[in-house]
């Protein structure tokens, strides 16, 4: 009795592998639930206000806020810009190194209400500051880029950050090549600058004053006011 | 880069203004740009269908007839528009080529119009995008097989050429037995004696009337022995000369002979001749009988005559692997069947199944639900095994069989289709290449951009060899032990064989190395360059020199935007390589990075 019933029991075992081996033709496998195909409706869309009203909210005349569209809506036909895609597009500028970083910190200072996503008018609204605005609302920017959490004040974290992001697009292969702490050099040369009353985080005073100061900087603000 | 990103282009100049605050040198001046006019309208009248785009769109693309002064030539003043008098309904695609940067083919369209509007128009059809890209290039390969055909057509009624020597036109008839009728003949010829040949191979062992004096029956091969001799022999005559004429006319004969068919013909006939060396001998008669086994390869020379055949066994071939594997999963379910049978039936009395190996025929018959019945399970676990084999057995052969049908298509299929497109990636390359070739302000804007961030950061793009090199000259130069780590960090992080001190130093050897080694001094120059932008941290005498030419290049940084001179010649005198290497500068950094 006790053979037969090992025998039963070696049995048992192989008929189970034999189950296994119908699962490997996937034959037998047990019936999963069939992921939803992909019907996402992607309807989300945004459109932007009226060109009048973007005339006024801008320094851009009509004619530049059209072409400006056109090209906007050739890229992002539904009217928004998510993170990724904004990331993909400018590490196309950059392909000798990663500009995700900085391109994150971008999107931020882009997307002013934080909704996750660039319309028309936040892009058009911040290339009219970047590019029509005044040296101090230029400056105002730039601020509003480095100060990562908008709280007002610029840590050495931060900065370090944003250096760090800045670096990151330079890629590998560089001459001469970037140390560990080349960017950390490099923020404690900005600070040394700009904070006046060194208690370690730079405010927007300081900054406005510092830079006005600087020749280099006030005179590169202007290089780009012939983009458009 | 996509043309779509050029839009993008201002935006991330504009961009840029978020580094100037924490740029550690002063910027490049802007590109000059000629004052942008208006974007404005053209019309493009194809046959009377008016077009109209944007001038920008068109001049996308500056290598095509629409988007350089070509189209000039088409201006006509009375209407004015651009007239051109060709097909409407292809330059829509072709002007959709345009806004979209993708080229599409209409599947309905003729290949050849098509391809005669993309010459006419200055595409060239490997820019043709993904989607469409397969389609083309079947419908193209069809034309030209088309054409060819038609062409050979011509070739063949015109006759033998007469400047095909004698063995090129053997080996024509070979293989187009059309060709000529001495070619047909020859052609049936070998077909009838193929025939005549397996035939008597089958005929060979039907057991005939017993000679008289006999009493059993004897296989007629034994009975008309001469007779069959004689009628192998002229089979291996004929197929002999055949074979050597053939390999004779073969252009490359070490080809022919390693090729399946002139195989086939060596193992069809080689029987034969071992069979007439070795009658005598009886130790190796039995070896000798296997041998007449492969006679019966005769059978495949069919396949020259018959294109079915060869498409099947390309067909088997390709397929190969899918057998394969049906055949290790049967393999794996007989030896599971035969195993438990085994220890289920071992307790029977006078049972069937001595050893697994003899229950693997058992299992082999039920599984193909053959079931001769010449062996069968007495025990009731043996007869439930018995009956899991069977019904598994329908799953285990006919389910995958048509899985492994339409596998097999599917992967013939892909596997062409990989095959065509890694054929097709060369010239893709080349579609690249035409359309990398945006405007030149595009090109100098993005350089500006990535200028700004280099001296944002103090920091140059090199490419990779270059950085190799960098490392690599340095670590010659210097003597071994130095502080150049390997080459292998790349990220240089503990580097310090590109820093900025060692270059004074490398700066001195550049006259010693002036006889030793041509090349690396075009390097060392190379590198000398590149110091430039680190004026502010060394101190030697000679940098007084370089700040001026550093001033120079701030102010006039595209002096000479066409002139790319890279061979410098190498002087041994520092100061005159810093100073005639100065206007180099900005165009070896464009050079450069246009690298990218």
């Amino acid at each position: 009795m006790g053979i037969q019933g090992m025998e039963i029991l070696a049995v048992g075992v192989v008929l189970f592998m034999f189950m296994a081996v119908l699962k490997q033709f996937g034959v037998l496998e047990p019936m999963e639930d069939s992921s939803e195909s992909d019907l996402e409706l992607s309807t989300v869309r945004h459109q932007p206000e009226g060109l009048d009203q973007l005339q006024a909210q801008t320094k851009f005349t009509k004619k530049e806020l059209q072409s400006l569209y056109r090209g906007f809506k050739n890229e992002c036909p539904s009217g928004l810009v998510d993170e990724e895609t904004f990331k993909m597009i400018y590490s196309q500028f950059f392909p000798q190194g990663d500009a995700t970083t900085y391109a994150h910190f971008l999107f931020n200072a882009f997307d002013i209400d934080r909704t996750g996503s660039i319309r028309f008018e936040d892009f058009v609204i911040g290339l009219s500051v970047l590019l029509r605005g005044s040296v101090h609302e230029k400056l105002k920017w730039a601020f509003n880029l480095y100060d990562i959490n908008k709280d007002g004040y610029i840590t050495k974290e931060e900065m370090l950050a944003i250096m760090k992001s800045i670096y990151d697009m330079m890629g590998n292969y560089t001459y001469p090549s970037v140390r560990e702490d080349t960017p950390f050099e490099h923020v404690e040369k900005f600070f040394q600058k700009m904070d006046r009353n060194q208690d370690g985080v730079v405010t927007i005073d300081e900054f406005m004053e510092t830079c006005q100061k600087d020749e280099n900087i006030m005179s590169s603000m202007q290089l780009f006011e012939n983009v458009i | 880069m996509a043309a779509g990103v050029a839009a993008w282009l201002p935006f991330a100049r504009a961009a840029a203004i978020g580094w100037m605050p924490v740029a550690s040198a002063p910027m490049p001046l802007a590109p000059r740009e000629k004052r942008r006019t208006q974007d404005g309208f053209i019309i493009i009248n194809v046959s009377g269908t008016k077009f109209q785009t944007w001038r920008s769109t068109l001049e996308r693309y500056p290598d095509t007839l629409l988007g350089s002064t070509e189209k000039d030539f088409f201006f006509n003043e009375e209407i004015n528009e651009y007239f051109f008098d060709r097909d409407p309904d292809i330059f829509r695609h072709i002007l959709n080529f345009y806004r979209t940067g993708k080229l599409h083919y209409p599947r309905h369209e003729c290949i050849s119009a098509y391809d005669e509007e993309l010459s006419f128009f200055g595409i060239i059809p490997e820019i043709i995008g993904d989607c469409c890209y397969e389609e083309y290039k079947d419908r193209r390969r069809e034309n030209a097989e088309r054409i060819q055909d038609d062409a050979d057509d011509e070739n063949n009624k015109e006759g033998v050429m007469p400047d095909m020597t004698l063995r090129q036109s053997m080996w024509r008839a070979f293989e187009n037995p059309h060709t000529s009728t001495l070619a047909l003949v020859f052609y049936y010829v070998t077909g009838f004696f193929i025939a005549v040949s397996v035939i008597a191979n089958v005929v060979e062992t039907v057991p005939c009337r017993a000679s008289p004096g006999m009493i059993k029956d004897l296989p007629c091969g034994e009975r008309y022995a001469l007779a069959f001799f004689c009628l192998d022999t002229a089979c291996v005559m004929i197929f002999t000369v055949e074979y050597l004429l053939r390999l004779i006319a073969a252009p490359s004969r070490y080809r022919f002979v390693r090729s399946v068919m002139s195989i086939i013909d060596v193992v069809a006939i080689m029987p034969y001749y071992i069979g007439l060396v070795m009658t005598d001998n009886e130790d190796v008669s039995g070896a000798f009988v296997t041998l007449r086994v492969f006679r019966v390869f005769r059978i495949f020379k069919f396949s020259r005559h018959s294109q079915g055949l060869r498409i099947l066994g390309y067909t088997l071939k390709s397929c190969a692997s899918e057998l394969g594997f049906l055949l290790f999963s049967l393999t794996m379910a007989i030896i599971i069947f035969a195993t438990v049978m085994f220890y289920a039936e071992k307790g029977s009395t006078a049972s069937k199944f001595t050893s697994i190996p003899a229950a693997f025929w058992y299992t082999i018959v039920t599984m193909t639900t053959l079931g001769y019945g010449d062996m069968v399970p007495k025990t009731i676990v043996g007869k439930i095994v018995g009956s899991v084999c069977s019904l598994s057995g329908v799953l285990v052969i006919a389910l995958p069989v048509p899985v492994i049908v339409s596998n097999f298509s599917r992967i013939y299929h892909q596997n062409q289709r990989a095959d065509k497109r890694r054929a097709q990636k060369a010239s893709k390359e080349a579609g690249q290449a035409f359309l990398s070739k945006t405007n030149l302000s595009f090109e100098k804007e993005h350089h500006h951009l990535l200028h700004c961030l280099e001296k944002t950061t103090n920091h140059e793009f090199v490419d990779e060899e270059t950085y190799e090199k960098n490392c690599m000259e340095v670590s010659s130069v210097n003597p071994p032990g130095s502080r150049c780590s390997s080459i292998s960090s790349q990220h240089g992080l503990t580097s310090t064989c590109c820093s900025r001190r060692n270059k004074k130093t490398f700066r001195l050897p550049n006259s010693n190395m002036s006889g030793s080694h041509a090349g690396s001094l075009q390097e060392l120059s190379t590198i000398q360059i590149r110091e430039r932008p680190l004026i502010s941290n060394s101190r030697s005498s000679l940098n007084a020199k370089m700040e001026d030419t550093v001033q120079r290049n701030s102010e006039h940084p595209y002096v000479t935007s066409a002139i790319i001179s890279i061979r410098t010649p190498p002087v041994t005198s520092r100061e005159g390589n810093n100073t005639s290497d100065s206007p180099d500068y900005s165009q070896r950094n464009i050079v450069k990075v246009s690298a990218l």
